[in-house]
C-alpha cells in the first residue's frame, strides 16, 4: 500500500515563534516545544474547494469593490505566480486568499486606526484557485506601507497578506509578499523573525518587466512552495503489528 | 527518495495580522456583496440537526484575557470517519461580546490512522492570529470517548504533554467546551505536524 507523508517542517527557515522585537507575539507565542506527530489522515486530506465558490472578479481587486466602474485610487499592479511544492510539482485548484492596505496605506477594517483615509472602491480583499499548471494572477493595487504601534510607532514595509490552501490542512499557509527594492523590508521585526537570508529573500515579490511591458501594468512574481507530500511504499500490516 | 534532487524549502510563514477578517471572512466585518457567504460558515451542508453538536469555548493570552482578533480553523471526517473533499472545514472567529467561539458541526467518527489503527475521534484545529508567525496546530477530543489507546495521544503522554488541554469537556448532550491557552500554566499542547 502507498502511504503518504508530510515532509517534516524545517524550522531554520521559518520565523521565531516568540520574537519579542514583534510586541503582539510576547503574551501570544506559546513557550512550550511543539511536539513532533506522525503525519496522519487527518493532516493529509483535504480540505479542497470547489470552483463554484469563485466569482468572476474575485481575484480583480480593481473591480471587485468599485461604485459605477469607478477605479481604485492608486496604480495598478498584477501579482502572479506559481503554488508547487518542495518537489516542484505544481499545486492545481490551491486556494489562495489575499487581503491588504489601500494606497494610502489603510484597511478597510474598523479596528485599523491609521489615520489614512479609505477608499470607497477598494476593499482589499481577493482570492482565487490555482490552474492545472499552478499558476495565479490578482489585478490590484499598489498598497502602502502603513504606521502601527510596536516598540513605539514602526512602519510595515508594503506587503500583501497570503492565505493558502493546498492539498492538506498540513500544508495550510499564512504568509505575506513584499515588493522588491522597498527599504521598510530591512527594518521591519515581522520579516526579521526569520533568520534565515534566503528564506527572507523568498517573501519579497520581483518586479517583472517582461510582463510589465506587455501588460503596461507594473507586475509582480512571487512563487509559493508549500510542504511535500511523499509517497511511500508499505506493506499491509494489520493492527496491533 | 525516487531521486535525490534537492528539495525545495517550503515558503516561511508570517503573522495573519489584526486585519485578516478582509480577506478569510469579509462578510463577518460587513464587506458584504463581494462572497455570497464566507470560507467555511458550514462545515456539512444537509445535515440533520439533531446530529449537530456544539464546541464552544475562548482563546486566551499570556495575560488570561480571552481574544477576539483570532482566526479558528477545523478540519474533520464525517459521522462515518470519511473526509470528503469540500466538506468539514469550518471557520470561525470568537464572538466580539462574548469572548467565545461556537462550532456547530458533526460528531467526528473513529478514523483510522495510516497503519491501520484506529483513533479516537477528533477534529484538527488550527489557530492564526496577530502575535503568532504561525500559525498554530492543535486537536480537539471528546471526553466520553476511548483516549488510550488513541496513537497521537499516546505520543503526547510519552512527551509529557498536557493531555488534558486536547480534551473537550462534555456540559450536556451534544455540547462540548474547548478552550485554548496560548500559554501559562494551562497552556494547550500545539504539534508539529
Ligand atoms: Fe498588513
Amino acid at each position: 500500500m502507498n502511504v503518504k507523508s508530510l515532509i517534516k517542517r524545517n524550522y531554520k527557515k521559518q520565523p521565531e515563534i516568540d520574537f519579542p522585537d514583534y510586541k503582539s507575539s510576547i503574551f501570544r507565542a506559546p513557550k512550550n516545544k511543539k511536539i513532533s506527530i506522525p503525519s496522519n489522515n487527518s493532516e493529509i486530506f483535504g480540505p479542497v474547494f470547489n470552483k463554484k465558490i469563485i466569482g468572476k472578479l474575485d481575484n480583480d481587486l480593481t473591480l471587485n469593490f468599485s461604485k459605477n466602474k469607478m477605479s481604485p485610487l492608486g496604480h495598478k499592479i498584477i501579482v502572479h505566480g506559481t503554488i508547487s511544492d518542495q518537489f516542484s510539482k505544481p499545486i492545481k485548484g490551491a486556494l489562495i486568499e489575499i487581503w491588504q492596505a489601500n494606497a494610502a496605506g489603510k484597511y478597510l477594517h474598523q479596528n485599523d486606526k491609521n489615520t489614512a483615509p479609505i477608499d470607497p472602491n477598494f476593499a482589499g480583499c481577493g482570492r482565487s484557485l490555482t490552474s492545472s499548471d499552478g499558476s495565479y494572477e490578482f489585478l490590484t493595487i499598489q498598497p502602502g506601507p502603513y504606521p502601527y504601534p510596536n516598540r513605539g510607532i514602526e512602519w510595515r514595509p508594503m506587503h500583501i497578506h497570503f492565505s493558502i490552501f493546498g492539498e492538506s490542512f498540513g500544508q495550510r499557509l499564512i504568509t505575506q509578499m513584499y515588493f522588491e527594492g522597498d527599504p521598510l523590508i530591512n527594518l521591519c521585526p515581522i520579516v526579521n523573525s526569520i533568520s534565515d537570508e534566503k528564506a527572507k529573500k523568498s517573501l519579497v515579490g520581483k518586479l517583472d518587466t517582461s510582463r510589465s511591458n506587455t501588460q503596461n501594468i507594473l507586475a509582480y512574481k512571487f512563487d509559493i512552495v508549500l510542504r511535500g507530500v511523499k509517497q511511500t511504499y508499505f506493506e499491509n500490516r494489520q493492527e496491533g503489528l | 527518495m525516487k531521486n535525490s534532487k534537492k528539495l525545495l524549502d517550503e515558503t516561511p510563514s508570517q503573522t495573519a495580522g489584526p486585519f485578516l477578517h478582509i480577506g478569510c471572512m469579509p462578510n463577518k466585518i460587513k464587506i458584504n456583496n463581494l462572497h455570497k457567504s464566507d470560507l467555511g460558515e458550514i462545515p456539512f451542508k444537509n445535515k440533520n440537526k439533531t446530529e449537530i453538536i456544539t464546541v464552544e469555548g475562548s482563546v486566551f493570552d499570556g495575560n488570561g484575557v480571552a481574544l477576539d482578533d483570532v482566526m479558528l480553523e477545523t478540519w474533520q471526517c464525517d459521522e462515518n470517519g470519511q473526509f470528503i473533499e469540500d466538506n468539514g472545514f469550518a471557520r470561525f472567529i470568537p464572538d466580539n461580546f462574548t469572548k467565545k467561539f461556537k462550532l456547530f458541526t458533526l460528531k467526528p467518527g473513529r478514523v483510522q490512522n495510516l497503519e491501520g489503527k484506529n483513533q479516537s475521534p477528533h477534529i484538527c484545529l488550527s489557530i492564526s492570529s496577530r502575535g503568532l508567525n504561525m500559525t498554530l496546530n492543535t486537536r480537539i477530543y471528546f471526553e466520553g470517548e476511548d483516549l488510550i489507546k488513541d496513537p497521537i495521544l499516546s505520543i503526547i503522554k510519552k512527551n509529557k504533554g498536557n493531555l488534558d488541554s486536547l480534551v473537550a469537556k462534555k456540559i450536556q448532550k451534544n455540547v462540548y467546551i474547548f478552550d485554548v491557552f496560548l500559554q501559562g500554566e494551562k497552556e494547550t499542547v500545539f504539534f508539529d505536524i
